[in-house]
């Protein structure tokens, strides 16, 4: 029997792309069962043979953690800092090194990407010189103007901040991405506003705001799936505690504790799964309304 | 530059702030012993073996694995593997046992991670060691009873004494024998005591301390705080006895408590205490621990004498000692391993130890640091593991390279020379290591790491008390400890 055109090309697509599928198989959606199994359960990795299952016990556990609302909060409070912080600094680099007048704007591109490509980690330890109370530079700084800085990381209004500026310190691969976007813009667009009359702030208000909100969009989604997934810089800061006072216990840390710190991994599945579920209904509503404030064409 | 470069003069400036972020040094955190933080990874990994346990050419693998205590550390590996190379020898007693002996090195902050995966994934290695007293509360219960390998004599206890072999019997089970012991006893920088004009600490128990003015006064903690005090500087060379002393910028400390938690502290300040009752699950913390606690906060955040968070960070990654502006750190033995790592890398160029002070109860308490090996009960080859570790543990080098001071009294002189052979270069002085014997003495009653229940749990909430202090500058002491308590006591319950 011939297949038809259309067919073939399917099957040859499939073809293409199944070592994707496959690995998204294996590396994916497998662990999400064995990891929903584990939430059932009481696994602790030193005791594989005392493995029982324990129902929704965990489930019920989660109402009355009281970190489980602590860590949430942390979270939140933070995304409510950060990411419009990381979305108006990127698209603020972006335009900056978008300008023609700025003198070698490639180098200036590099500079701004390069730390994304320094280890979290190494990123981290920098920072932790820089934010420091008494020898940090950021302190000296600012005792050169005779204000006595904060002490960014062990206060626990001022953790937020100085962990805003080490995330900032990362922002080249978003502000990449709203590079691509502005310069996606047509510049007749610009031209015809300008014939009416549009000053720079209207330019930027009814042209580029418009027109690179489907990347805006993009950044949002990644930063926020990010933020929710927070950790490296907090562990690395804190040796995984939290500190100051509760203040940097991000859900995903007080996950990790649970499960590595004190082994209860039937737990700390479920505080996994609690995530995933929260991260896919913020993800939807930001989807959902989409249409009011991304701008995606005059076709639709 | 023209008034229309505007976009060239902010991207300078962005680019100024990003390469000055970049510039800033942090030292790298050190590679001490115990339970305390290090760089993560693995040094030597897992050796792949075929089923049963054999290697491809037929030999009984036998896998070490060493991370949680001491061992970890980069500078301690050449150690281990000429130590497996020549049990591995042609002539060595592996060989000639058909075992062929692997070594995985895992630095301390995975260590505990990585053993747990290896035992979920039934991939367990045989031998683990060394292990402190915090490790064997997380693994104490997977280790083989040992017993009949101490009655055949396949494992030698001769010579050490029965108390100390007592300690690892646990349910019953010889889980482990002793294999290095680490008193505790007070570092000091030689070169700042000269340098304040201030006579050394007693070496001897019982020696009296003479102050600046003359006067003879006991060796205890209320003489350490004042001592400190002289020690302590700032940036415009004021000491915190100074009325302008400025605490916001110090630039050297009277003293520090390195790598311990308030367990710790409490222990050597305020006497041996326990922080389960008697009953094994009311949780407590003692008036003498309770007191040791103020003390030591008033030392933190009243006399500045010693460091806190942010100055501990700043001051050699956490080494404070070994960042020459330390005075004087209550440490272990082990931390021989890192006080001077090598030619021309620490100002510490002249240091000595003292004896305890005499705690707040009125007696001295030097905390003990103990390290054992053993023998996963999951192995597949017990005779093969045990004859491996037998060698392992007997081997010189590797005492010497944990700072390992041997639990056989009788082999602690060649041990004290060979850190002697090792620091002669380093350190004018010869080190007085009659003070880390004499401290043997007066270890804790209760150790200072002993098991609590829900320990994971119970041992994070009291790590939580030694952050909020070391950060927190407006702590009530009572309150937190009372706090800790309740904490403890919900941990003790399962919560």
């Amino acid at each position: 029997m011939m297949l038809t055109l259309a067919r073939r090309e399917s099957l040859w697509g499939l073809a293409f792309i199944s070592p994707w599928i496959l690995g998204a198989l294996v590396f994916t959606l497998l662990p999400m069962g064995a990891s929903f199994v584990i939430s059932l359960t009481n696994f602790d990795p030193r005791y594989p043979d005392a493995v029982q299952s324990v129902g929704l016990a965990n489930y019920q556990r989660l109402l009355t953690d009281p970190l489980v609302l602590q860590s949430l909060g942390v979270t939140v409070k933070f995304a409510a800092l950060m990411l419009p912080l990381t979305l108006g600094v990127s698209l603020g680099l972006a335009m900056l090194v978008n300008n023609r007048r700025l003198l070698g704007r490639n180098v200036f591109r590099t500079l701004f990407y390069m730390p994304t490509q320094i280890p979290l980690v190494a990123t981290t330890l920098i920072w932790q010189g820089v934010l420091n109370l008494h020898t940090g530079w950021l302190n000296s700084v600012l005792g050169l103007f005779g204000v006595g800085g904060p002490d960014w990381l062990n206060s626990t209004v001022w953790v937020y901040p100085g962990l805003s500026l080490i995330s900032l310190w990362g922002t080249g691969t978003m502000m990449l991405i709203a590079l691509a976007g502005l310069q996606s813009v047509p510049t007749e667009l610009y031209e015809a506003a300008r014939i009416d009359g549009a000053g720079k702030w209207a330019q930027f208000r009814n042209v580029t705001l418009p027109m690179v909100s489907p990347v805006l969009f993009y950044n949002l989604i990644i930063a926020l799936i990010g933020t929710f997934q927070y950790f490296t810089q907090a562990y690395v800061l804190t040796n995984g505690r939290g500190d100051p006072d509760n203040a940097t216990l991000f859900f995903n840390l007080n996950l990790y504790r649970e499960g590595w710190r004190y082994y209860d991994m039937g737990y700390a599945a479920t505080l996994a799964w609690l995530l995933f579920v929260i991260v896919l209904a913020l993800t939807v509503v930001l989807f959902r309304t989409r249409s009011r404030w991304v701008y995606e064409g005059a076709a639709r | 530059m023209k008034r229309s470069d505007w976009p060239t003069r902010i991207a300078l400036g962005i680019a100024a702030l990003l390469v000055a972020g970049a510039c800033t040094q942090q030292a790298a955190a050190p590679s001490p012993s115990g339970s305390t933080p290090r760089p993560t990874g693995a040094l030597v990994t897992a050796q792949p073996s075929s089923a049963g346990g054999l290697t491809s050419d037929g030999k009984i693998l036998v896998r070490w694995f060493v991370g949680l205590g001491t061992g970890g550390n980069p500078e301690q590996l050449g150690a281990e593997s000429a130590a497996v190379a020549k049990c591995n020898a042609a002539d060595g007693p592996c060989t000639k046992a058909n075992i062929k002996l692997a070594l995985e090195v895992y630095q301390n902050d995975v260590a505990y991670d990585t053993l747990a995966t290896q035992i979920a994934t039934r991939n367990a290695p045989d031998i683990i060691g060394p292990i402190g007293v915090r490790a064997l509360n997380g693994f104490g219960d997977q280790l083989l009873d040992l017993s009949k390998y101490v009655q055949a004599k396949t494992l030698d206890t001769a010579g050490i004494e029965k108390n100390l072999v007592d300690t690892y019997i646990v349910n019953g089970k010889q889980i482990g024998i002793p294999y290095a012991v680490y008193p505790s006893y007070m570092y000091y920088n030689k070169a700042l005591f000269k340098e304040a004009g201030l006579k050394e600490p007693p070496h001897k128990v019982g020696d009296k301390y003479t102050m600046p003015n003359g006067s003879q006064v006991d060796w205890n903690w209320d003489t350490v705080a004042q001592v400190a005090k002289i020690l302590t500087v700032d940036s415009k060379g004021n000491d915190a006895t100074k009325a302008g002393f400025d605490a916001k910028n110090i630039t050297q400390f009277g003293f520090d408590f390195q790598w311990t938690d308030p367990r710790g502290w409490a222990t050597v300040i305020g006497g041996s205490g326990s922080a389960v009752a008697a009953d094994g699950k009311t949780a407590q913390w003692p008036d003498n621990w309770k007191k040791a606690m103020q003390w030591y906060y008033d030392r933190l955040w009243k006399d500045h004498t010693a460091p806190t968070q942010d100055y501990i960070t700043a001051l050699a990654g956490g080494n404070t000692f070994q960042s020459g502006k330390v005075a004087m750190d209550f440490v272990h033995t082990w931390y021989t391993c890192c006080v001077y790592p090598g030619d021309n890398t620490s100002p510490v160029k002249d240091w000595d130890i003292a004896v305890a002070p005499i705690s707040l109860d009125g007696k001295i308490t030097a905390k003990l640091h103990a390290d054992t090996m053993g023998i996963l009960s999951s192995t597949l080859h017990a005779d093969a593991a045990v004859l491996a570790m037998n060698f392992v543990m007997t081997q010189p080098e590797i005492v010497v390279t944990y700072g390992a001071m041997p639990a056989k009294a009788a082999d602690r002189k060649a041990f004290f020379s060979a850190l002697d052979k090792k620091f002669e270069k380093l350190n004018p002085t010869k080190i007085d290591w009659q003070v880390a014997s004499s401290m043997l003495s007066y270890t804790e009653s209760v150790n200072h790491e002993a098991n609590l229940p829900n320990f994971l749990k119970s041992d994070a909430a009291i790590k939580q008390l030694q952050s909020d202090m070391l950060t927190n500058a407006t702590l009530n002491i009572d309150t937190r400890v009372g706090d800790l308590v309740k904490s403890l006591q919900g941990t003790f319950g399962g919560n």
